[in-house]
């Protein structure tokens, strides 16, 4: 199971890769913007990509598909609350950036997606997530819908072997931008920085 | 009186001076406990060690009364993808700091035994390859801001 998801994962990156290289090549014969941009720690997409559908839930058992990401830009991180450095990090991170950049009220919202359906259910994320900011969103699902969110972002996870009745889940560091019209539009590598993550999204929303 | 305190305090100094040698040259500081969110079973512990003296020392062990087990990680970010390794060991070389931060090497703490929250604090025993042991008290605090960046 770990080696197919592994080689789907090799497969997906090698698809984009030829995809980027393609779009690149594209761009220079046709003058068509149709690359990716790295600007400030921030790859954006050009044009960005639409997302397909996939159904998970959040953590109130509402449905969470497609349909919440429009009308709305949305920070999307991987993660699960067994992960005791990097995720409660990038949390932290993601706090300060809705105190930079706003919530709801200014139309953003910050989506927490555990990749650890196993041992992550509605009831765990919502006694983890408020901890960070009320208005968080926790969303999880089985890993096929899980897969169809990761694969349409270039993203990645995979659980690791057991040892002493724990397990890690390996996962993309990366923060992903949503634009309104439910389409990748940007993503940030780690390490996470709260100002260059909300600038990002200023500039975009600029331009 | 007056001289027989004077005494006890010289005794006492050179007591402690005796223990510090007897001790590792290996010093720890800024040690705390990332408080878990609600529901996480999993708590974090970072620390900096410092090798003032031309040997190297490792690592081996942490115990805490607090945890069903201690672990020594590393989060690695290797093609985009954020991994945990476990440690067997961490080495402090000769002259050198180890940092263990946000994002880097950490103790991974599970299943704690008693709830911790911010203002509480918890000891840890550090075991070192040189056979030194230390006691080392880290408080648990809420992390208010991400990692630190020095560019």
């Amino acid at each position: 199971m770990v080696t197919r998801k592994a080689l789907i994962s090799a497969t997906l990156v090698a698809a984009l890769g030829v995809i980027l290289v393609l779009g690149v090549l594209a761009g220079r014969t046709f003058r068509e913007p149709a690359r990716a941009v790295s600007v400030a720690g921030m790859t954006i997409l050009e044009p960005a990509s639409p997302l397909p559908e996939f159904r998970l839930h959040d953590q109130n058992n509402q449905v969470f598909d497609r349909a919440r990401l429009q009308g709305k830009w949305s920070y999307v991180f991987f993660g699960y609350t067994h992960c005791p450095d990097i995720c409660p990090t990038t949390l932290v991170v993601m706090r300060d950036v809705q105190k930079l950049a706003g919530g709801k009220e200014h139309g953003i919202q910050y989506i927490f997606v555990s990749v650890d359906p196993d041992r992550d259910n509605a009831a765990t994320l919502g006694r983890y997530l408020p901890y960070f900011h009320p208005e968080f969103i926790g969303a999880t699902g089985g890993h096929s819908e899980l897969m169809r969110l990761t694969r349409a972002l270039g993203a990645y996870y995979e659980s690791g072997e057991a040892q002493n009745g724990n397990y890690e889940v390996h996962h993309s560091a990366a923060i992903f931008l949503i634009d309104p019209e439910a389409r990748l539009r940007a993503l940030f590598a780690g390490p996470h920085d709260a100002a260059r993550l909300a600038q990002g999204l200023q500039r975009l929303k600029g331009g | 009186m007056v001289r027989y305190k004077r005494f006890a305090v010289g005794v006492m100094l050179m007591m402690s001076c005796l223990f510090a040698v007897a001790d590792s040259t290996i010093s720890v500081r800024d040690a705390w406990v990332r408080e878990a969110p609600p529901g996480a079973p999993v708590l974090a512990a970072y620390f900096t060690l410092e090798n003032p003296g031309s040997k190297e020392d490792k690592l081996v062990a942490v115990l805490c009364p607090d945890f069903d087990q201690i672990e020594m990680h590393a989060t690695v970010i290797r093609d985009g993808v954020a991994r945990m390794t476990a440690l067997d060991a961490l080495s402090i070389p000769p002259h050198a700091l180890v940092k263990l931060a946000p994002g880097g090497h950490h103790l991974m703490l599970h299943r704690p035994r008693r709830a911790l929250t911010a203002g509480m604090s918890i000891k840890l025993e550090l075991r070192f390859a040189s056979g030194s042991r230390m006691t080392v008290v880290a408080p648990v605090r809420r992390a208010e801001s991400g990692p630190v960046h020095h560019h």
